[in-house]
């Protein structure tokens, strides 16, 4: 998935790049609240990580103005007091969850995956559709029980698909969701990637759930819980 | 000591207006008695006249007719005496009514043609007495013409004019002390505008004092309002600093929190990253904590009271939020209007840490519930978690415990509950719920004392 992050601090926010970047998500990390809205302008996320304690906007006006661009994702604030004042500010103005400095970066991950999963209307760490279950925690598929050898990229379009299932989505989101820049965009690798995809979910189980859209797009067609 | 302005200031203006009215009596009553003198002088000396004109001498003999022209002469009992006494001082001749009286009167040719003067009979009454020496006729000795009225005459009328002096005084007095009263209480209005808003500024209703009041106290209201500013500003760049301060000692340790994040995942890395996380722990604890306590300074002029029925729909539409997983089902039971003698902040603070520990451990219930009790207010959060065994229940509301380490850098919610609430004078209590739960019971005074 395509993550926001805010963050002043570089040595925390190079940190926590890296490690949301190994673990097989996209990253869009700045430093300040008019280039996060420039970013969340531009691009889809999925879920953003704001400091409150930014130089210049802080991170209550940016949530606010992100709400009010009618950016939906959850975000999950960044405190450094930790107190009630500034929680209970950040939840109204739009904030969906709170984690206080310092944290365990396996604190921050179950969190940010607990919001996305619940934003995409799953309640379980997994989503399924007939045979075919994804299991967000270890990142992998399995139809009827047994894995399917994914890619991390083939991985990533398979969740994004069946997170936005019964829509249409369009190949530049898909490219967002594996390339943090512009300059690498190719949409020639969607093809292929999904190409493969379909191929390895047919010799699994029959599957035929990712249809093209002609000019839109594709359509995960499998209801999913 | 008298501790009332406006009873100074009456007792005062009484005391003066007393005095005042005191000291006119006297001035008043005597030129009363001079005024009547003179009347007094006047009517006699118009008797003798008459005296005078009725009056011949007739061979050396002095002759009055038998009828005299003023009626007064002639009866017997009237009060107007009359005589004339000749130059050795003998009585020669006297009216009517003499006869009754034992005056002994002699005139005192001193060669001043008239006298008024007072005497005294042998009984102790007092007369107002006339003389006038007239020579009748050439080389005659000058006779003595005496009129007197006996002053208790005039006693009726004094009585009657010193108690009406005294009435109309005493009708003055109060009514000057009335007019005063309304004065005063005219006056001190604005004094009591100052205190009403006073009183505003201290139930936190009004932010600075008004500019409407006179003159005379718009020095102390401008004083009172820059101090009320000084101390706003003072507190807001208090919390400022505060909050940059956590900021830039918390963002750092996060940063440190990574390092140990990623010695955790080298071979050797384990021991090290284990002793490196402790100590980021303690550290991020204390600053925590330190910071909550700094920042939950009570101010000294205003004094707060917060309700807090909207307190909990923030803190639960927000915990609502965080725990939206968990299908919790909230109870409230707060009657209408309840208000806490604390800072809105320190209540959210207080009620934010004890709801965030039933959110986290509850199974499915939560009940926050507030009574009025005689010397104060019991507030009582209750779940249907666990609860916390008998025995660690005095440690779980101690200093930084923690039973549940899943939350790293929380740990100290119970801490500031109870410094929050000591502060306010009151009692924390942890026991069982209803609900199956823990029941955490704060109990807290009505009027917190200076």
């Amino acid at each position: 998935m395509k993550l926001l992050l805010v963050e002043d601090e570089a040595l925390l926010r190079h940190h926590l790049a890296t490690r949301f970047a190994e673990i097989g998500h996209v990253v869009d990390a700045v430093d300040s609240a008019e280039e996060a809205l420039y970013r969340a302008a531009e691009y889809h996320h999925d879920i953003a990580i704001i400091d409150l304690g930014l130089p210049g906007m802080d991170g209550l006006d940016l949530i606010r103005q992100l709400r009010s661009m009618d950016r939906t994702f959850p975000i999950l604030i960044l405190t450094a007091r930790g107190n009630w004042q500034d929680k209970v500010e950040g939840l109204s103005s739009g904030a969906d969850d709170y984690v206080v400095k310092p944290f365990q970066f396996e604190e921050l991950e179950a969190r940010v995956n607990a919001l996305v999963r619940r934003s995409s209307g799953f309640v379980q760490a997994q989503i399924s559709t007939g045979p075919l279950v994804l299991d967000l925690n270890r990142r992998q598929a399995t139809v009827n029980g047994d894995v399917v050898p994914l890619t991390a990229f083939e991985y990533r379009i398979l969740e994004y698909l069946m997170r936005h299932h019964q829509q249409v989505v369009a190949k530049e989101r898909l490219i967002e969701q594996l390339y943090p820049d512009d300059d690498e965009r190719d949409p020639n690798v969607i093809e292929v990637l999904v190409g493969r995809l379909r191929r390895k979910l047919e010799a699994a189980g029959n599957l035929r759930l990712i249809e093209t859209v002609r000019g839109q797009g594709y359509l995960f067609t499998g209801p999913c819980r | 000591m008298m501790r009332s302005l406006r009873s100074r200031l009456v007792l005062s203006a009484a005391v003066f207006a007393a005095l005042v009215i005191l000291a006119l009596v006297p001035a008043l009553q005597s030129v009363f008695d001079r005024t009547l003198e003179e009347v007094v002088q006047q009517r006699l000396a118009a008797d003798a006249s008459t005296l005078i004109g009725a009056a011949s001498v007739v061979d050396g003999r002095l002759e009055m007719p038998e009828r005299m022209p003023d009626e007064e002469f002639n009866l017997p009992e009237a009060k107007l005496l009359g005589y004339v006494h000749d130059a050795e001082g003998r009585v020669i001749w006297h009216s009517r009514s003499t006869a009754y009286q034992e005056l002994h009167y002699l005139p005192f040719y001193s060669g001043n043609r008239v006298e008024f003067l007072r005497i005294r009979d042998r009984t102790g009454s007092e007369y107002y007495v006339y003389d006038v020496e007239v020579q009748l006729s050439e080389h005659e000795l000058p006779l003595s013409f005496v009129t007197m009225l006996p002053v208790s005459e005039f006693a009726p009328l004094q009585r009657d004019f010193t108690q009406r002096l005294r009435l109309w005084l005493g009708g003055g007095l109060l009514l000057l002390l009335a007019l005063l009263w309304l004065a005063l209480s005219w006056s001190l209005r604005s004094l009591k505008g100052v205190r009403r808003e006073l009183q505003e500024i201290e139930s936190g209703s009004r932010d600075r004092l008004s500019d409407q009041h006179p003159y005379e106290l718009t020095r102390l209201t401008r004083s009172l309002n820059g101090l009320l500013d000084s101390e706003r500003l003072q507190q807001t760049r208090y919390r400022d600093s505060l909050a940059d301060l956590a900021h830039s000692l918390k963002t750092p340790l996060a940063v440190l929190q990574t390092v140990a994040d990623n010695l955790r995942g080298t071979p050797d890395g384990g021991e090290q990253a284990r002793v490196l996380q402790d100590q980021i722990e303690r550290m991020s604890q204390q600053i925590d904590y330190q910071l909550q306590r700094a920042s939950l300074r009570r101010s000294g002029l205003v004094r707060h009271r917060a309700a807090l029925q909207p307190v909990v729909n923030r803190l639960t539409a927000a915990l609502g939020k965080v725990y939206r997983d968990k299908t919790v089902h909230l109870e409230t039971q707060i009657p209408r209007g309840t208000t806490l003698p604390m800072e809105e902040e320190a209540l959210l603070e207080l009620l934010g840490n004890l709801l965030e520990n039933a959110y986290r451990l509850c199974l499915s219930r939560i009940r926050i519930s507030a009574r009025a009790l005689p010397e104060g207010l019991e507030l009582v959060v209750e779940d249907d978690g666990a609860g916390v065994p008998e025995d660690q229940r005095l440690r779980v509301i101690g200093r930084g415990e923690r039973l549940d380490t899943s939350h790293p850098g929380q740990g100290i919610g119970l801490a500031v509950v109870q410094d929050i609430i000591e502060s306010y004078q009151g009692r924390l209590s942890l026991g069982d719920s209803s609900l199956g739960g823990a029941a955490f019971r704060v109990w807290l005074p009505s009027e917190v004392r200076r």
